[in-house]
């Protein structure tokens, strides 16, 4: 009766087993999700590029709309996608759950966008983004800001030590600038 | 010290159950059935074919709006340089989309439900490279199109959405990369 018992538990604990790590976070199908949101973004940027051949300023409008609310999906899902690598890496597979499912709901996030369902407050957030990222003609830390001239690129520890170090090989060699001549005559 | 143990098991099992049968209510809460990956593959693939025949027509149709800018048009260095693009890209999509299919045909004779699923999901989402590359390439020509029909106002917008795409699709495929290594990983251990 005893081996009966135990045949039971096993049979019953491995079947339980199974079906428990079929539920684990497949991160194989989570690269597969992120691969299809960036082909969703492919597939806005073409609907953009038709409109933009058709010239009406409206559709332009919405398909420049659409494709950034893809494009902060695709962003999102990137961030998620990172999330499972370190949450395997330490072994917290319900945040590596959490991270995947995430990863489908930007999925289905972008779908919508792409048919042109777009939450209000996604849509705020991307204005919002894309203003703050408004050339504000020289202020600090914005994108298309002229480059400072006066600023000097190699004025860092790392290349200084870097060209001390060249200059350094150049004195070990023997060598003097005034050996060579200024000009080949 | 038996009984203990029999209760231990039949917890397992009840709560292992319970995930399964919670998935199952959840798949037919939706509106929709939920698709297999199979199903999915087979689905990706159809539209990967779709828009490769679509890329297909429109390089045709790009040979002959190629024909009709004149030689010394300023934009000329820009059109070979997006049909270097298109070229790219279409070659990337007709290799994909063969490989999609070569996957697929593969999961209905794997050995066990597993190798198959793996199958499909390589299928799946090479199908999506070949999308995003046929996309490109259409991409492309609706820039020759508007060089050739004089659209100077729509050019800026369409060579951002060309190089937008262009970083999408390389996107696509370095996460199909990405599928492979994981799962080449899952079988060499």
């Amino acid at each position: 009766m005893n081996k009966i018992y135990k045949n039971i538990l096993g049979l019953v604990c491995l079947s339980g087993l199974v079906v428990m790590s079929a539920s684990a976070v497949d991160q194989a199908a989570a690269a597969g999700d992120l691969a299809e949101i960036s082909a969703l973004s492919v597939m806005a940027k073409a609907n953009l590029s038709q409109a933009a051949l058709g010239g009406d300023v409206d559709a332009i409008a919405e398909a420049v709309k659409r494709s950034d609310a893809v494009d902060a999906s695709v962003n999102q899902a990137m961030q998620s996608y990172a999330d499972i690598v370190v949450a395997l890496r330490n072994g917290d597979e319900d945040a590596a759950q959490s991270a995947a499912d995430a990863i489908r709901a930007s999925l289905e996030k972008a779908m919508d966008a792409l048919n042109g369902v777009i939450p209000e407050q996604v849509a705020d957030a991307v204005n919002q983004w894309k203003d703050s990222k408004a050339n504000t003609a020289g202020g600090p830390g914005q994108p298309y800001d002229p480059p400072n001239m006066y600023d000097v690129p190699w004025n860092s520890q790392q290349m200084r030590a870097f060209y001390q170090s060249q200059f350094g090989n150049f004195w070990n060699a023997g060598l003097d600038p005034s050996d060579n001549e200024a000009t080949p005559e | 010290m038996t009984k203990y143990c029999l209760t231990v098991g039949l917890v397992v099992a009840v709560l292992a159950g319970s995930v399964t049968v919670h998935s199952t209510y959840a798949q037919a809460a939706d509106s929709k059935p939920a698709l297999t990956v199979a199903d999915q593959a087979q689905k990706a693939i159809s539209a990967a074919e779709v828009q490769v025949e679509k890329a297909r027509e429109a390089i045709a149709a790009g040979k002959e709006l190629i024909a009709q800018i004149p030689e010394d048009s300023p934009l000329m260095p820009d059109v070979a340089q997006v049909v270097e693009a298109a070229s790219a890209n279409w070659k990337i999509a007709i290799d994909s989309l063969k490989g999609a299919k070569e996957s697929s045909s593969k999961v209905a004779t794997a050995k066990n439900p597993s190798i198959a699923s793996d199958y499909a999901l390589l299928a799946k989402v090479n199908a999506g490279v070949a999308l995003s590359g046929a996309e490109v390439v259409q991409i492309a020509i609706t820039y020759v199109e508007a060089v050739q029909s004089n659209k100077a106002e729509s050019l800026d917008v369409i060579r951002t959405a060309l190089q937008d795409a262009l970083a999408s699709s390389s996107q696509v495929q370095f996460n199909y990369e990405r599928v492979k290594k994981l799962i080449a990983e899952k079988y060499s251990k």
